[in-house]
């Protein structure tokens, strides 16, 4: 039988997840409510926010206050959990310095300086503001560039900027997060599809780190399915730790391995022959490619660290598996070679055959939801985006945040962009080197920031609009899913706190305020319109060419879901929206597997494999011809090397902490009140570091202080720390004066096929203070 | 009327933290890492350097109230203040306990703290005043888990799942040589 020794005090003193030096104690610990039994009570499912998971959950109100957010057993998605990051969203909506009231800012920007206003003394501001740049731009209305992060009702945002207001420059989290990935599996096999993670029985994992960044269904697949779990990574995260082979590996050398288990596939004849014969593009030129470069395991070990054996012995077993999946990951980009190796992984599973199958990557059949019909004007001095020139590829949705600002700033943009709206996205600390971002918004005649937090990008606004939180709104109905396809709702919980608003109902009182006053510029300068409304008349033109900018607000989004909802799949599933938060076809027959957990869709109803017509392409000849690679090389600059005396800089997550959104919650912060800097332990020893020790991290461009935690776990030339601390803006109480923020010290440089910003590539000096 | 117990499939857990939120926000324990009905205790090491790092020591358990059939806690207490209740949970007279912390020191498993908002002393009670009281079948960490490594249920119910994963799987209970009776079981 075994002991094992159990101590509060040791527990204490033992995590360096929780902290006990790092920063002072909470003001006031009595935050939490008991549920109880006394109080007038409502459950109401809801979809989370906390992340970009968007699990569903039911929300306990007890006398309109929300006690207890509870995980959600309809949700094939979510799997019927809640993580910490979930059951915390309470502490979203009570925290105590969320953005109340709209703002307009008094002192200078990024001085916190604000008076109190009405809402239709925002709008006015906005409205006084916007006309006086537009007319100077002479209706070039591009001369805005709006974003919006991650989330719900980025759709509506960009109707409003885009196809109402009329704007190209939109930008989005993309660039400075997957779009490496997406553009690979879209380009290499026609689609972005989706990773069959429960169906497979041997899955690698290159960096994504699954347990503590948590992506549902995902990470709870991987703990319930058998099946072989590898994991590559430049440090040993919580994924590695449970995995049944880690491979530490350099940082950005993942590419050298895939290539080595494509070369190992094709020499050997491991790969699925008459897939690829049925299915490749190009197969004769990529094996003709990859034998001619000799990428054997032993040049694998020599640009990864990892074993030959090790290598050989993986790419045999992952050939011989029934459904073996490499895993695309789910996180920002690493390195310039991060396209390539993202294709690289794509044509592993494709080889395979590991696509359009259980355990592979599939297209699946997802539910596709009517759109609302709405008219967007054309305005003819619109002028294109600028920010993708130079860029291979780049997503003409989200664009290039690097390329953008760096064209912003240097004045080398075709046109000045004068105004910017920025909603869910913390520009202030997402992307690298904050410094050219604050350099960016200072050139602004106008600023406005709708969220729901005083974050650092807020206090750069010349308005702050405040929005309610996921918890406070209807949104409008989503479709998930493409294995077992389902629709889910987030229900309105309580209604909006303070005088915060929807984003909806913002944009419909902004759209009031701007429609003529805009439309009246438009008629200045747009012969079109001129046309028009001298054919028209004035109120014709306006109506017939969609100039209200508030037309997709006339009915209220509860309405328009339920019109939505009930024309396409009847009262039925609209009801089951609105009482059980979910609806998918055996909602009503799914079956209980057990402690809590359900089958949703029966094995042979789940779109493992779908009728659709898709070719494997090997060779991509657009590549090739702008200067990237048409078949994924390596090239010598891709080789990891660091100076003596510096470090490569990494970074990464907590699972209590999603990006900066998160980092003021109260209850997340008890958990993980800050970060600290990863240092190998041999080498903190050598430097007399201890844990708790300040060090600074300088990079090329700027320095930071954070505190230290030598550890086996990340090697001798690397150092990490992780995104979500080192806020600048006091308003922030809770997290304001926790650690260090990495995007203030890792330089900044994008890849050419995306225009994705890299964020593996800054090495770093350390210094005890 | 049942005899409560839990069993862990401990080695599912990935130290997410969702149990201790959700017991945090479901019982409205106050923050602060000392305050806490349950929380995970990481055990072991990563041992050697790291391009040879060995990983399978490590271990995260589950710890709360072990739920001792004979409780430490129930016999150093002056004052009569603890009892088992009717589904077999050590539960506390609130209105008795006097805070000499007699319980917290006789506890082996480190399973007491002091509730400052009451002024007694607190430990998990399988959410026995707010879900269990309302009829609920769950217990907070339970229901929230990622892992779902955490069942609960009804030892004298031989049909329960608890009952069926214990006779199915291997188990052991925490420092089993105290003869403290645990009824959480930690699942091989």
């Amino acid at each position: 039988m075994k002991i094992i020794e159990t101590s509060r005090r040791k527990f204490l003193q033992g995590s360096v997840s929780l902290c006990v030096y790092a920063t002072s104690s909470l003001a006031n610990p009595f935050i939490t409510t008991k549920t109880t039994l006394k109080r007038n009570v409502k459950n109401i499912p809801y979809l989370c926010n906390m992340c970009r998971n968007k699990c569903a959950g039911f929300a306990r109100v007890e006398n309109s206050t929300i006690t207890k957010l509870n995980p959600n057993q309809y949700f094939p998605k979510s799997r019927n959990m809640l993580c910490p990051k979930g059951n915390a969203g309470i502490q979203a909506v009570y925290d105590k310095d969320r953005l109340k009231y709209p703002l307009i800012r008094l002192g200078k920007r990024g001085s916190g300086n604000y008076k109190r206003v009405t809402w239709d003394e925002a709008n006015e501001y906005i409205k006084e503001k916007l006309v006086k740049i537009i007319d100077e731009q002479k209706d070039n209305r591009s001369t805005i560039a709006y974003c919006n992060g991650e989330g719900f009702n980025k759709d509506e945002y960009i109707k409003f900027f885009g196809g109402k207001i009329g704007s190209a420059n939109f930008l989005d989290e993309g660039s400075i997060c997957l779009n490496t990935k997406l553009g690979a599996t879209q380009l290499t096999i026609g689609d972005i599809g989706e990773m069959d993670v429960a169906g497979s029985d041997y899955l690698i994992i290159s960096g994504a780190n699954r347990y503590e960044s948590l992506i549902t269904p995902d990470s709870v697949d991987m703990l319930h399915t058998k099946q072989k779990l590898v994991v590559l990574d430049p440090r040993c995260t919580m994924t590695a730790i449970k995995a049944d082979e880690f491979l530490p590996i350099n940082p950005g050398t993942d590419l050298a391995f895939c290539l080595s288990m494509i070369y190992i596939a094709i020499k050997d004849k491991l790969y699925n022959v008459e897939y690829v014969k049925e299915k490749f593009d190009d197969f004769d030129k990529l094996k003709e490619h990859i034998l001619l470069h000799k990428y054997s395991a032993k040049w694998a070990e020599s640009k990864t660290h990892i074993p030959a054996e090790k290598i050989e012995q993986v790419t045999r077993e992952f050939f011989a598996a029934s459904n073996p999946l490499y895993y695309l990951g789910r996180r920002s980009v690493w390195s310039q070679n991060d396209f390539q190796f993202r294709r690289a992984m794509v044509l592993i599973n494709a080889l395979a055959g590991s696509i359009n199958r259980k355990g592979g990557i599939i297209f699946g059949k997802p539910i596709k939801l009517n759109q609302e019909e709405i008219i967007e004007p054309l305005y003819n001095a619109a002028e294109g985006r600028f920010d993708l020139d130079g860029i291979i590829y780049g997503s003409s949705n989200g664009g290039s945040w690097l390329n953008f600002r760096d064209k912003v700033i240097s004045k080398s943009a075709p046109y000045p962009i004068k105004a910017m709206f920025i909603r869910k996205h913390n520009l202030m600390q997402n992307m690298p080197n904050i410094a050219k971002t604050k350099k960016m918004l200072e050139m602004m005649d106008l600023v406005v920031v709708l969220d729901t937090m005083p974050s650092d990008t807020a206090m750069m606004a010349d308005v702050i609009l405040p929005e309610c939180t996921y918890l406070e709104r209807e949104d409008m109905v989503v479709s998930f899913s493409r294995l077992e396809p389902s629709l889910a709702l987030r229900n309105e919980v309580i209604k909006p706190l303070y005088e915060s608003k929807t984003m909806q109902d913002i944009l419909k009182g902004l759209g009031k305020k701007l429609s003529v006053p805009l439309f009246e510029v438009s008629a200045k300068y747009d012969e079109d319109l001129q046309d028009s409304i001298t054919e028209l008349g004035k109120v014709k033109a306006f109506e017939e060419g969609g100039y209200d900018l508030a037309e997709l607000y006339r009915n209220n989004v509860s309405e328009r879901n339920k019109n939505l909802i009930t024309k396409q799949f009847g009262y039925k599933v609209y009801s089951s929206l609105k009482t059980k938060g979910v609806w998918h076809p055996f909602i009503e027959k799914q079956k209980n597997l057990g402690n809590n957990l359900y089958e949703y869709y029966p094995e042979e109803k789940r779109y493992y494999s779908v009728d659709k017509k898709y070719r494997v392409k090997c060779y991509i000849e657009k590549l090739a011809k702008n200067g990237s690679d048409a078949l994924p090389t390596w090239h010598d600059s891709y080789d990891f090397k660091v100076k003596e005396n510096s470090f490569r800089m990494i970074t990464g997550r907590y699972v209590t902490s999603t990006q900066t959104a998160s980092t003021n919650n109260v209850m997340l912060r008890d958990l993980e009140a800050t970060n600290h800097i990863w240092i190998n332990d041999s080498v903190a020893k050598k430097l007399d570091i201890e844990e708790g020790d300040n060090i600074a991290v300088s990079s090329s461009i700027a320095k930071v202080v954070i505190k230290a935690y030598p550890t086996n776990k990340i090697a001798p030339n690397v150092v990490w720390f992780a995104h979500g601390f080192g806020m600048h803006s006091d308003e922030l109480t809770n997290a304001f004066g926790n650690g260090a923020c990495d995007n203030q010290i890792i330089e900044d440089s994008f890849e050419k096929v995306y225009g994705c910003a890299t964020m593996h590539h800054t090495d770093v000096q350390i210094r005890k203070l | 009327m049942a005899n409560y117990a839990m069993a862990f499939d401990y080695k599912l857990c990935i130290n997410c933290h969702a149990c201790e939120v959700a017991c945090k926000e479901e019982n409205g324990i106050d923050l602060g890492a000392k305050n806490h009905r349950l929380w995970i205790q990481e055990e072991g090491e990563t041992k050697g350097d790291f391009w040879n790092l060995e990983v399978s020591e490590v271990k995260f358990m589950q710890m709360q109230c072990q739920e001792c059939q004979d409780a430490p806690c129930m016999k150093a207490c002056p004052n009569d203040a603890i009892y088992r209740d009717a589904n077999g949970i050590v539960r506390l007279y609130k209105e008795k306990c006097d805070l000499t912390m007699a319980c917290m020191k006789a506890c082996p498993y480190d399973a007491r703290y002091i509730d400052e908002k009451n002024r007694v002393t607190d430990k998990c009670i399988f959410c026995a005043d707010t879900r269990l009281a309302r009829g609920e079948t769950t217990t907070a960490c339970q229901i929230t888990c990622p892992a779902k490594l955490r069942y609960f249920g009804d030892l004298d119910d031989e049909n329960s799942e608890i009952n069926k994963v214990l006779k199915t799987r291997k188990h052991f209970t925490l420092k089993s040589e105290l003869g403290t009776k645990p009824k959480l079981f930690y699942l091989e």
